[in-house]
């Protein structure tokens, strides 16, 4: 295993599009995330052929269709453990997730804790619109409260989950949260991501014009606050209050948290060298302790 | 007269030291040349309640743990008060008695043999000994050899240091010593050494984990349940050694999940589970079978539905690993009869999906999984792997090819112009999404059509006997072992009758089935689930009409339930069975 380095190329955002033609609808705001998904890549210097993209089910998780990557297009909710045994399995390559806030934190949501404590070398990249488009309009995890949508006409009757505050809780050791009309700040948190080794997990606010009409581009660029310069990011109690406000109301936007633990893979790398693994090992020592 | 093949049951409290003194005795048998057959129960309490452990062992192969026991050894009052319905005549019991011990009623014709183990420990200073002083008792009776037994204890105990193997050695000689004034009245003995074979004792759940490792197996994601979680240990122990990982997940979707994804990224990899993971599975293993990736999940069956009781044996999930998934999602299916099978089926079901490029279930049984057998060591040089097929680099690279045979080159991710696209929509042979009627169909041709080979890639069932046979035995899973013990008594007693053991439980090796039934007058199915799950795959599969057996009550059959159940179809004027011509 060689975990998580990885030889930079030199490409361009377009060496990453794929021949399939992009479709969401019109002013959606997963275009603009896409776009910063080929700019971090190009920044990051990923081969495409050493890349995998996977995603569970969604109007988000058709992206891996767009990019020049191989990938997997899963279940609902499962893209994160797919990936987990995808990055184990290759710790040479780079790995990420790209899905919704419903695939996720609802259906998803079992898995989430697992990956940020195991800190699978993954980067995340929720796409949170708050709201299920694929399905035409019901509310999500992230909808906020009082959501009169599909199944909820009188309201929705839960309180917003914060994808922030949950990810930090559970160890996450990367967490950023980015804006779908800010694509550069975008481009550069995913890049931070797809750089650093761990579970990095990005929030990415993006308004869906279709089914969600609480959340818009205008409404967006009011509540999102730039994380102030000053933010130590290897201070998790302060990342932990910037993270508490966080909410469709007002929105830190940058790096709220980066620290370095020892990854899933590197963990798995140290057993094998600690028992002496090696390809070629005498399965007869194994047989001989069942000897009677 | 002394008799060849012998039962000796070991009956007491958890924490008693059961387990150990049945694995002392399978392996001093083991190791002077019998075969060797061991089944247990534990208490559902980690310390206390009543524990069982039962070594059957023979010259000859035994296939199962036996109708019952020979000689009961009762370490407390419970486990005789448990046991005393078993106590026929001419059963041997020997027990703890006087001080701290008890006294019985003889039930008639027993052979009783009262030994002061709690007093003889006592006075050694230690409760724990009593089962040392229990083993060099039954060493006197049955003729368990003393010399192996010695140094079985030797290897044992002398990695503990301290004065462990001292302590153990003593009190066993003291249980000797004990015998010295007794007069054996039973007629049980343990045959005589013979030269020793180069044997393991080995449970069907570690079993299926060497089998992983001997099949190359390079990840594996875990999520604990009953009765499989010793496949987990097995693997995470020894998988490391070989380069690969285990990992556990945090739930048995997240488990089949992780085999999909280190699958897909081109290493061979599994899960194992019980039902109630499997049926969690369901969605991802529809995902296996459209995406076309290589997955193993090994099912130890217990007993169901719901909770069910998860300690107990049951082959009921049948239906399950066939059908479990929605829509038309195509896999295969396989079975094993013994732990020889746990092993070597293993490494065939990861070369079969592998191969296949599909979903591969191998279903185990509780009966199974904590089952000690003695089974040929196996040599892992000989071991025959199955690479799935890749790209071989030439022209456009294409996913989902249509071929010939069905199979489409796979790629690894990190391989320079093959990306692509493994996905759970429809598609067509490049990746991309078709929802077309033609080519949905043009699909599922292709992943049902590349299994019509699987029966011809390794030996799908097994017949017993030969020529015409007035019943005819289907068994599936352990089950097998029991008919395997009531045929050949059967046919001691002059009575023609066949067995027919399917290893390819689906798709179902249906020539080989009615080849077999042109040959019997009848045809039983004995199955341990209530609805007789193969019965009804027979029937809508074949053209035969089986006679279904079924218990339900979460142990195997006895070799005699099957013989009386034989028995009494012969003696039935009824045609159940329409012979196939």
């Amino acid at each position: 295993m060689f975990c998580g380095t990885y030889n930079k190329v030199d490409m361009k955002p377009a060496d990453y599009k794929s021949e399939v033609p992009v479709v969401w609808c019109p002013g959606c705001g997963h275009y603009g995330i896409l776009n910063a998904i080929y700019r971090a890549l190009a920044g990051a210097g990923v081969d495409p052929s050493q890349l995998i993209c996977i995603s569970g089910i969604g109007c988000s998780s058709r992206t891996p269709y767009f990019l020049h990557s191989y990938k997997m297009h899963t279940l609902h909710g499962r893209a994160g453990p797919v990936a987990t045994g995808a990055q184990l399995a290759r710790s040479d390559l780079t790995v990420m997730v790209l899905g919704g806030d419903g695939d996720g934190f609802s259906i998803g949501g079992g898995h989430m804790p697992h990956m940020a404590r195991k800190n699978c070398n993954l980067t995340y990249v929720l796409f949170d619109n708050g709201i299920y488009g694929l399905t035409k309009g019901q509310y999500s995890p992230t909808s906020r409260p009082e959501m009169k949508a599909y199944t909820t006409p009188y309201g929705g009757p839960e309180l917003p989950m914060n994808p922030l505050l949950y990810m930090l809780t559970y160890g996450a050791t990367y967490v950023a949260q980015g804006f779908a009309g800010k694509p550069s700040v975008c481009a550069d948190l995913i890049k931070g991501g797809l750089e650093h080794q761990g579970f990095a997990y990005i929030n990415i606010y993006s308004q869906c014009p279709s089914f969600n009409s609480m959340d818009t581009v205008e409404s967006y660029r009011e509540m999102v606050e730039p994380i102030p310069k000053e933010h130590d990011v290897t201070d998790l109690g302060s990342a932990m209050a910037l993270a508490y406000d966080s909410g469709r109301g007002r929105a830190p936007m940058g790096l709220l948290y980066q620290v370095s633990r020892p990854t899933l893979d590197e963990r798995m790398e140290a057993i094998i060298q600690g028992v002496g693994g090696r390809a070629d090992y005498d399965i007869n020592r194994i047989i001989d302790q069942y000897r009677p | 007269m002394e008799k060849r093949d012998l039962v000796i049951r070991i009956a007491g409290q958890g924490g008693e030291g059961v387990i150990s003194m049945g694995d002392f005795i399978a392996a001093a048998c083991a190791r002077v040349g019998q075969e060797v057959y061991t089944f247990k129960t534990f208490p559902a309490e980690i310390k206390g309640g009543y524990a069982m452990y039962q070594v059957r062992t023979s010259r000859e192969p035994v296939f199962n743990p036996g109708d019952s026991f020979d000689i009961l050894c009762a370490l407390n009052e419970e486990a005789f008060e448990f046991n005393r319905h078993l106590l026929v005549p001419g059963t041997a019991l020997v027990y703890d008695h006087a001080d701290d011990g008890f006294t019985p009623v003889i039930p008639d014709g027993v052979h009783a043999y009262p030994i002061p183990m709690s007093k003889t420990a006592k006075e050694l200073n230690s409760h724990r000994s009593k089962n040392m002083v229990a083993l060099g008792a039954l060493s006197v009776l049955f003729n368990i050899d003393e010399e192996t037994l010695i140094t079985v204890l030797t290897d044992k105990f002398e990695s503990k240091g301290g004065n462990a193997l001292e302590f153990n050695l003593n009190a066993f000689k003291k249980g000797k010593g004990l015998m010295d004034t007794v007069v054996k009245t039973d007629p049980w003995q343990i045959d005589d050494p013979v030269e020793p074979r180069d044997v393991l004792i080995i449970s069907g759940n570690a079993g299926v984990g060497l089998g992983a490792i001997m099949g190359g197996l390079k990840f594996f994601s875990a999520y604990p349940i009953t009765p499989a979680t010793e496949i987990a240990k097995f693997v995470a122990t020894h998988i490391p050694k070989v380069e690969g990982v285990l990992i556990q997940a945090e739930d048995e979707i997240a488990s089949i999940s992780q085999v999909l994804g280190a699958s897909y990224a081109g290493k061979r990899a599994m899960t194992a589970t019980s039902g109630p993971g499997l049926a969690l599975m369901g969605e991802m293993l529809g995902m296996a079978s459209m995406s076309e990736t290589p997955v193993l999940v090994v099912d130890v069956q217990r007993g169901g539905p719901a909770t069910g009781m998860p300690t107990k044996h049951e082959q009921s999930d049948l239906f399950l690993a066939i059908h479990g998934s929605h829509g038309d999602a195509p896999r295969i299916v396989l079975s094993v009869e013994d732990v020889n099978d746990c092993i070597h089926m293993t490494v065939e079901a990861l070369n079969l999906a592998e191969h296949y490029q599909c979903p591969v279930i191998l279903l185990s049984d509780g009966s199974l999984a904590f089952s000690t057998q003695t089974v040929p060591a196996p040599k892992p040089d000989a071991v025959r792997i199955v690479d799935r097929k890749r790209w071989d680099g030439l022209g456009e690279y294409k996913r989902y090819l249509q071929t010939e045979d069905g199979i489409s080159p796979m790629a690894d991710p990190g391989t320079p112009g093959a990306m692509h696209v493994a996905t759970g929509l429809e598609h067509g042979p490049t990746g991309a999404p078709n929802y077309s009627a033609s080519n949905h169909e043009a699909m599922h041709r292709k992943r049902f059509g590349k299994l019509s080979t699987v029966v011809d890639s390794f030996t799908p069932a097994q017949v017993d006997g030969d020529g015409e046979a007035e019943v005819g035995v289907i068994a599936w899973g352990s089950t097998i072992g029991v008919v395997r013990e009531a045929i050949a008594r059967l046919r001691r007693e002059g009575i023609k009758v066949k067995g027919f053991y399917p290893k390819l439980m689906y798709p179902m090796p249906v020539r080989q089935y009615e080849d077999f039934a042109r040959t019997c007058h009848k045809i039983l199915v004995p199955e341990v689930n209530y609805q007789g799950q193969l019965s009804h795959f027979i029937r809508a599969e074949t053209a035969i009409n089986p006679i279904s057996f079924t218990i339900c009550g979460g142990i195997p059959f006895t070799p005699n339930q099957i013989m009386k159940k034989i028995k009494e179809i012969l003696s039935c004027s009824v045609e159940h069975t329409t012979k196939l011509t």
